[in-house]
């Protein structure tokens, strides 16, 4: 190890009390750091994972008013739409209020073929797996009319470890039954989401089994569709048709509003204000503190090192060796505290997953995060040094032999 | 190498601006220090004698007259070129030691080999050596806070020779020290100048260690007032030469 970075280590180690509150500072911040962009990023993957050939129509006067179960023939026929299905929020639990995971009910013969490149079904009845797998869990959400999908964190986790052939009672929340009891679902098909947005703990179950038993009178509420999930065909202009397809509604019962999956996936983020802002915000002015206090430290340690730095200039020495000095021991001190927040974010990935995971989604400390952690580290170690150390290039060596440092 | 004037200053004049008013340090001062020579500089606080030092050592420059050291012209040697040459040719030894307070006595001595194009092992080996002189191998792997003042000062001395330049320049080096330790330091500078050559330039207050020097300079007011010959130390080197 050459002289300046062994000297530059000796300091950083020699004022522990000081460095090591840097260090503690520096920790926390850049585990901040991580942390809260980790959650913006999982909040903005959804967003960007949402696909650019699909639509979703909803009312034009709220999302919490349903869309007519009549109006997916018209959307069907709109030139471009490949294929469309209602999408219907459900909002039940399972046994506990605390148990809850989204539930929407869909149609039985389009849902399957609609979401190829959203999920990859990787078991089905009778414990078929592979390539078989999309088609025999497609034949029997069809065929069985309390089908349910589900993905499979509803599988993994011990909480629910729901398994194909399970029937499962979930309380509704909106739609009650008449007999005051559960909704049954029958696992027939478990997935696993190819796209940040879909969770995978989330039940897609048939319409048809909703609506019939609403038109029935076994269920309570309003037999309706809710949303129209739309796939379009690739190259086509979803403004186009989505401005098309409103247009068909215009005096229809319910006006509708069409945009693409990503602007529906926003709305969403938007609706709970602008998260990612706000705590990109919180993120960026905890760094920016620290970075302060990191300055504040190297200019005492700069003040302390004026008489060392008057010495290596008498021992012959540039004055530029303790700029050097400074900025080596400032990045050493962010370097340490950057890789400890780093590790501390890290290492608590999984348990903030297994925690919070249902509403912090996609939390990941990727390899963009571990290199953004270090690079803001550097810049602030290598930035505080040079504001302690510029002052030393115009120190004479005389002066700096008098001071106390 | 051999100068008859080996440290000159011609005609050197220095002041200082101290609360707006400019105070005169050194006056049209002419000074020549043989090689070899071990002067030291007496006088009383604020008469010049560190600027004197400052100047030879090339850490400030005249605001007039000429400074050569060896045959070069220090006071025209470009302020970025400074450090290189007082690398080479000058070794400090100061009142308070000034050692880094985080390296051992051995990193201490390393310190300014590290500026020489020798290989770590020959850089060692020199400062090896250079610890040897002073006598304190068996301290080597100590940092000074574990070391008395005068063992200290040793290192200070062992670093200021580790390069072997031509010059020891040693400001009050026992200012700061006991008579025992300062009389081990004083021997210490005798011994690098009688068996090393080395040409020693000291400022002190101390009578007893001004003693030791082969000459005695007077200083005050920035001019010189005496130049003596010491025959005490300069006839025990006779004696024992």
């Amino acid at each position: 190890m050459n002289f300046p970075v062994r000297l530059a280590l000796r300091h950083v180690f020699s004022n522990k009390t000081r460095n090591g509150l840097t260090i503690l500072a520096i920790t926390i911040a850049v585990f901040l750091l991580c942390f809260l962009l980790a959650v913006v990023r999982g909040i903005d993957a959804g967003v960007r994972s949402a696909s650019s050939t699909r639509l979703v129509t909803q009312s034009a006067v709220s999302l919490f008013v349903s869309l007519p179960m009549s109006y997916r023939p018209k959307i069907d026929a709109q030139d471009a739409v490949t294929i469309a299905s209602e999408f219907r929020w459900f909002g039940g639990y399972y046994q506990d209020p605390a148990n809850f995971f989204p539930q929407f009910a869909v149609n039985k013969d389009r849902f399957v073929d609609m979401y190829v490149k959203d999920f990859e079904i990787i078991e089905g009845p009778n414990g078929i797996t592979g390539p078989g797998a999309r088609e025999a869990v497609k034949k029997a959400f069809a065929t069985e009319k309390r089908a349910a999908i589900i993905g499979m964190g509803l599988r993994d986790d011990e909480k629910y470890n729901f398994q194909i052939g399970d029937t499962v009672p979930i309380i509704p929340a909106i739609y009650q039954r008449a007999d005051g009891g559960a909704w049954d679902y029958v696992i027939v098909g478990i997935f696993k989401p190819l796209k940040a947005r879909i969770p995978d703990k989330i039940m897609y179950f048939r319409s048809d089994y909703l609506n019939d038993s609403i038109d029935s009178g076994e269920a309570f509420g309003e037999v309706a569709a809710g949303v129209y999930y739309v796939n379009i065909d690739q190259g086509s202009q979803s403004e186009i048709i989505a401005t098309s397809i409103d247009q068909d509604f215009l005096n229809g019962p319910q006006r509708t509003q069409t945009v693409t999956e990503a602007a529906f996936a926003s709305f969403f983020v938007s609706a709970i204000g602008n998260l990612p802002l706000f705590l990109g915000t919180v993120g960026g002015a905890v760094l920016f503190s620290i970075f302060f206090s990191v300055v504040n430290a190297m200019l005492i340690a700069g003040r302390q090192r004026l008489k060392e730095a008057g010495i290596l200039q008498a021992l012959g020495f540039p004055p530029i060796t303790s700029c050097l000095l400074l900025i080596i021991e400032g990045l050493a001190v962010a370097l340490i505290g950057g890789a400890l927040g780093l590790a501390l974010a890290i290492g608590t990935q999984d348990l903030v997953v297994l925690n919070f995971g249902d509403s912090i989604r996609n939390y990941e400390i990727d390899s963009g995060l571990i290199l953004l952690a270090i690079s803001t580290s550097s810049i602030l170690g290598i930035t505080a040094g040079l504001c302690a150390g510029i002052p030393f290039l115009r120190y004479r060596p005389t002066e700096a032999l008098r001071s106390l440092g | 190498m051999s100068h008859d004037s080996y440290i000159q200053l011609k005609s050197v004049s220095k002041k200082y601006s101290r609360g707006g008013e400019d105070l005169i340090v050194l006056d049209q001062l002419d000074l020549n220090i043989p090689d070899g020579d071990y002067a030291a500089l007496m006088g009383p606080s604020g008469s010049g004698k560190t600027t004197i030092l400052n100047l030879v050592g090339g850490l400030d420059v005249p605001d007039s007259g000429v400074v050569t050291v060896a045959e070069t012209e220090v006071s025209s040697i470009p302020t970025r070129q400074l450090p290189a040459w007082r690398a080479r040719h000058v070794g400090f030894v100061f009142q308070s030691f000034n050692l880094l307070p985080v390296l051992t006595a051995h990193e201490n001595v390393m310190l300014p080999l590290q500026l020489t194009p020798l290989s770590a092992a020959d850089r060692k080996k020199q400062a090896d050596f250079a610890l040897e002189i002073v006598g304190l191998s068996d301290r080597a792997g100590h940092r000074p806070s574990q070391l008395s003042g005068g063992q200290e000062q040793r290192v200070a001395i062992a670093r200021a020779i580790a390069t072997d330049p031509d010059v020891i320049i040693a400001d009050e080096p026992t200012g700061d020290l006991d008579r025992n330790s300062a009389d081990e330091i004083l021997e210490l500078l005798n011994r690098l100048n009688e068996e090393l050559g080395k040409t020693i330039l000291m400022v002190t207050h101390d009578p007893a260690a001004a003693s030791n020097a082969r000459r005695i300079l007077k200083l005050d007011k920035g001019h010189l007032v005496s130049d003596e010959i010491n025959r005490q130390a300069s006839g025990q080197t006779q004696g024992e030469a």
